[in-house]
């Protein structure tokens, strides 16, 4: 029995979400209404387009500090004990952070706005 | 009549005031009046005022603007004649009755409710095109790439006519941009801003404008931050200043279509803002596009 009536319940579901989507969707807004407001001008292109996110390199700037305290955590903890070779690789891995570091800098991730 | 109606006859009236020749002075006015509160788009409005007369070419500017009014609406021409058998005249200083008025009206559509641009494609029932894109829905192309003036990234360029009655911009002054995100890549003036008068040009209400831009309010406009919140350099913090003092601005902005390209929308607006409308109108090349 309930093998039957499981899938015609949720087969109703979905048609009664598929319906109240359709109800809340709809719009009774004319023609006019839907174009953007632009102070009486109308668009000449599509709106739906690409554009640059320009916190993507402050992104990258977060990413190359925390890279940067995440190994420096374990690494403090067995620096003492490594010695010397500990303290050339976390020297070399800061100079290649360094670098994202700089490239941000170029950027203008500082420009703090 | 129901408390409920009371209650809605007592609330403040949202008006959208699209300010044509000489009626920059008289919408500060209005501001000041109980009972009416001006709106910065026409979603939000219930009554479509038209301060100061606007010439028939932006005619079709002003019934998109009606229509963009979602019902009930009602329309009121202030000191202007009429465009559209639409709303009454207000002849004289004080159009509060009128307003009041048009708020119990309902006006009729004035633009047909067909799309804008029609769906223009390839085939014989206007269905398909080429590539991706599918040819032109609704006769507008889609966004297209371009050079990024600032990095050189090839991303999406939107071209629109903004104004006349766009009320970030100077009433009137219709441009015709192309922008890349928020920055202008190209700039065209397609009509000045009207003529406002000497009116238009007192420091107090262009301070008043843009700091409105701002967002700041006018108690906190002699606040040291409020110079802060504009971008340095092009001269905004020292009109502004000047204005704050009660002086006269009579610097002349170099022509939109020169000094916009570069500039992002908030600062572009602003920065149009900072000068007087009779000196931007000067500037303006005076043929419709």
């Amino acid at each position: 029995m309930i093998q039957i009536a499981m899938p015609v319940v949720l087969a109703m579901l979905a048609i009664a979400f598929t319906t109240a989507i359709q109800r809340i969707a709809r719009t009774d807004a004319t023609w006019p209404r839907r174009a953007p407001f632009l102070g009486g001008g109308l668009p000449e292109t599509h709106a739906w387009q690409r554009f640059h996110v320009r916190y993507y390199p402050m992104a990258l700037l977060f990413i190359a500090f925390e890279m940067e305290m995440m190994f420096m955590y374990p690494w403090a903890v067995v620096y003492v004990e490594t010695g010397v070779k500990a303290l050339a690789e976390m020297g070399m891995f800061l100079g290649i952070l360094s670098i994202g570091i700089l490239y941000g800098w170029r950027e203008g991730v500082f420009r703090w706005q | 009549m129901s408390w409920l109606s009371t209650l809605a006859h007592d609330a403040e009236i949202a008006v959208f005031a699209a300010v044509g020749q000489h009626g920059l002075g008289l919408t500060e006015t209005l501001g000041r009046q109980r009972g009416v509160r001006l709106v910065s788009s026409p979603r939000h409005a219930r009554v479509l005022l038209v301060a100061g007369e606007v010439e028939s070419a932006q005619a079709r500017a002003l019934e998109r603007l009606h229509a963009q009014i979602p019902p009930p609406r009602g329309t009121v021409w202030w000191q202007a004649p009429r465009l559209f058998e639409r709303g009454e005249t207000v002849i004289g200083d004080d159009p509060g009755e009128a307003i009041r008025r048009a708020a119990g009206a309902d006006d009729p559509e004035q633009r047909p409710d067909v799309p804008p641009h029609p769906w223009r494609g390839m085939g014989p029932h206007g269905q398909g095109g080429h590539g991706m894109m599918g040819g032109n829905p609704y006769g507008r192309p889609m966004a297209m790439t371009a050079d990024d003036i600032r990095d050189g990234l090839t991303l999406d360029a939107y071209s629109a006519r903004f104004g006349p009655f766009l009320p970030a911009l100077p009433p009137g002054l219709v441009l015709d941009l192309t922008m890349q995100g928020d920055v202008i890549v190209s700039a065209a003036a397609a009509s000045p801003p009207y003529p406002q008068g000497p009116e238009g040009d007192a420091p107090t209400l262009c301070a008043a404008r843009m700091l409105r831009l701002m967002g700041i309010g006018p108690r906190a406009a002699h606040a040291r931050g409020a110079l802060m919140a504009l971008p340095k350099g092009s001269g905004m913090r020292r009109r502004l200043a000047a204005w704050l003092r009660g002086e006269t601005v009579t610097e002349s902005p170099a022509p939109p279509p020169n000094a916009l390209p570069g500039r992002e929308w908030a600062e572009a607006v602003l920065w149009l803002a900072s000068f007087p409308p009779s000196r931007l109108r000067a500037v303006c090349p005076e043929e419709a596009a």
